[in-house]
């Protein structure tokens, strides 16, 4: 998610993380080269039903290159039609939506859906007595590209190997 | 040598009435004063005067000269707002200015060189009054005085140096002098400026005394000895209107404020000025106030947006009474150009950025909605509220970043039971995520503190733990009241 905002607002566009639990944390996205004043932050307190009306104004908003909606641990429940009709709204306005959660959301209604799970964890520090975090990989498996029929090799490397995050 | 330009508006109260009525510009118009039955007319448009409506006269009298008049009260709100306003329009040309009096300003025109000469100038300067939407006459010349008489009488530009010549063939009835002069004046049948300058100046300050002589400078054209009172803007633009009548409905009340807020940006935009942020006060009939602040999300000069923005806050907070007047106040910074190139993506209109945060506030409340910046400090989780530019230039952050840890906060952090080892390490948590889960990977402590200076002192240790449900989570031991908690989880 920190990548795609980075992309997103490093470049040139205005991205809009719509956080449903109020667990996005901005320390974190600088040091992941997030531009945080290209980023438009709603934080929903935790009321699931605000936060997808949320995303779904802002995915009818032309302008905006990304829309995140950060549903945390328990997403909303989004029923197929409501999911194509975000789809079409996002392509209508030319705005990419991005839906994270503990579990898939979007159903049917996503082009692309990603299922990411931690592989190691690696400490910093003397081995008896680490005092960090040094990082953590994790896996990548895709289960639904709809458009694509087969990975480029470059992607099907990356899907092989395990994904290196540095805290 | 130095030319000043004069901005002059003709019956300046009747423009500023049919400024706030522009409607009002299509009909004989009176601006009255007093107590009924003794009003009085204090000014009249042209359409007016034509048919003999003057100042001073008992406003029954207008009414028999011209059956059609219209009559307003006169506001001393409506009046400043349009004084400001051709300031402002008038400092969107020249950064020197000077307030003379309600519908008289001094431009001083040095270094304006680039904007052509004084006859583009004073066109200029006559399209920013109209843009504002007062109709205004320049006269430009060396001097302030003769600038001001140029723009009188329809001068336009007197070269500097030739003033005298210029203005002798205008009437002396143009300028307003003082009873005792006019009578004077016409006891010696002086018909012209020219008149008056070429009578001898120790006979006139015998019969007339100072006043005699300011009259002889000011036909000779002759600048004033007062030095330049130079005018600065404000730090807040304000557009104000009176209403004749209360209104209770949001959709009249939006209708005023509708004209009220294109003023104010046709003012902001005259000076290349936009709204940083908005300031609604409107006055109650019962004596009250109904105000409300809105911090606009990112800068904004068109009407239609900010009109939106305050019609979706007054109809989630609306005035409790009748409202009888409304003010609109915007704190104004410098519009920024922004220039699109071939590989950047263009950002959301400003109309449609607006609409979508007014909506977005009203779903999630406005503190919830908005851009922000890490504070400075070293205290976890600082950050500030900042403004959404999203025509700001692109900028690469000069960090690698591309594969950084993101922690998911928890807001505010949950207070969980830590049961600690003999070396003071966790290895058991309670409360987290799960009912109770075990430590299996462990690192810390990460000692931080800070503010032990003021009375916001923190101090704390920090753990990053892996547990035994699959979590991996940050913890931190609070040094002052030895109470953990569970600050984030690792994503």
């Amino acid at each position: 998610m920190l990548a795609s905002l980075r992309d997103v607002t490093a470049g040139a566009g205005t991205a809009a993380l719509v956080d449903a639990d109020g667990a996005f944390d901005p320390a974190s996205a600088v040091r992941a080269g997030v531009v945080l004043s290209r980023l438009l932050w709603v934080r929903c307190g935790g009321r699931r039903k605000a936060a997808l009306a949320a995303t779904d104004l802002l995915a009818r908003c032309p302008g905006f290159a990304l829309v995140v909606l950060d549903a945390g641990e328990t997403p909303p429940r989004v029923t197929l039609g409501t999911a194509f009709r975000l789809r079409q709204a996002a392509r209508r306005a030319g705005v990419a939506v991005l839906l994270v959660g503990r579990r898939r959301v979007a159903g049917a209604g996503a082009t692309l859906a990603v299922r990411t799970w931690r592989d190691a964890l690696a400490w910093a520090g003397s081995r008896r007595a680490p005092t960090r975090l040094a990082g953590m990989s994790t896996r990548v498996q895709v289960l639904r590209n709809q458009g694509a029929s087969r990975p480029s090799s470059a992607v099907a490397e990356m899907l092989d190997e395990p994904q290196w995050w540095t805290a | 040598m130095t030319a000043v330009a004069c901005v002059w508006v003709e019956a300046f109260a009747a423009a500023a009435a049919e400024r706030a009525e522009p409607a009002l510009r299509a009909h004989p118009l009176a601006i009255v004063t007093g107590t009924a039955p003794t009003t009085h007319v204090v000014e009249a448009n042209t359409a007016a005067r034509e048919q003999g409506v003057r100042p001073g006269i008992p406003e029954a009298e207008a009414v028999a000269r011209c059956p059609d008049l219209i009559r307003r009260p006169a506001s001393a709100a409506c009046v400043d707002a349009a004084r400001r306003a051709l300031l402002d329009a008038c400092y969107g040309v020249s950064p020197r200015l000077e307030d003379v009096a309600a519908g008289l300003v001094h431009v001083d025109l040095a270094g304006l060189g680039r904007l052509g000469d004084g006859a583009a100038i004073a066109q200029r300067l006559q399209r920013a009054a109209r843009a504002v939407g007062l109709p205004a006459r320049v006269g430009v010349a060396g001097t302030r005085p003769a600038a001001r008489i140029a723009a009188r009488a329809g001068l336009g530009v007197v070269a500097a140096g030739g003033e005298a010549r210029a203005l002798a063939p205008v009437s002396v009835s143009t300028l307003e002098w003082s009873e005792e002069i006019v009578a004077a004046l016409a006891r010696w049948g002086v018909a012209t400026l020219g008149e008056l300058a070429a009578l001898p100046r120790p006979g006139l300050a015998a019969r007339l005394g100072a006043s005699g002589l300011a009259a002889h400078d000011l036909a000779r054209g002759v600048d004033d000895p007062t030095p330049w009172r130079p005018w600065a803007p404000p730090p807040f633009w304000e557009e104000a209107q009176e209403l004749d009548w209360e209104i209770q409905e949001l959709a009249p009340l939006m209708s005023v404020l509708g004209r009220v807020v294109e003023r104010l940006t046709a003012r902001l935009s005259a000076a290349y000025l936009v709204a940083d942020a908005l300031e609604l006060r409107l006055a109650l009939a019962g004596g009250g106030h109904h105000a409300r602040t809105l911090a606009l999300a990112c800068p904004m000069g068109a009407p239609r947006p900010l009109l939106t923005l305050l019609e979706h806050d007054l109809g989630a907070r609306p005035p409790q009474g009748p409202v009888t007047a409304v003010a609109v106040q915007a704190s104004a910074i410098p519009r920024r150009a922004v220039t699109g190139t071939l590989g950047r993506a263009a950002p959301p209109a400003e109309r449609d950025l607006a609409t979508v945060l007014a909506r977005l506030v009203t779903l999630v409340g406005p503190d919830a909605v908005g851009a922000v910046a890490l504070a400075d400090s070293h205290r976890p989780d600082a950050f500030v509220a900042a403004r959404l530019e999203p025509e700001a230039a692109p900028v690469m952050p000069d960090v690698a970043g591309d594969s950084v840890l993101a922690l998911r906060r928890l807001r505010p952090p949950r207070r969980v039971s830590v049961a600690i080892d003999e070396e003071r390490r966790p290895v058991i948590v309670g409360g987290a995520l799960a009912r109770e889960a075990r430590v299996v990977g462990c690192a810390g402590p990460w000692r931080v503190s800070g503010e032990w200076w003021d009375a916001g002192a923190w101090a704390r240790d920090e753990w990053d733990v892996a547990l035994s449900d699959g979590a991996v989570c940050r913890l931190a031991r609070d040094l002052r009241d030895d109470v953990w908690y569970l600050d984030g989880v690792y994503d």
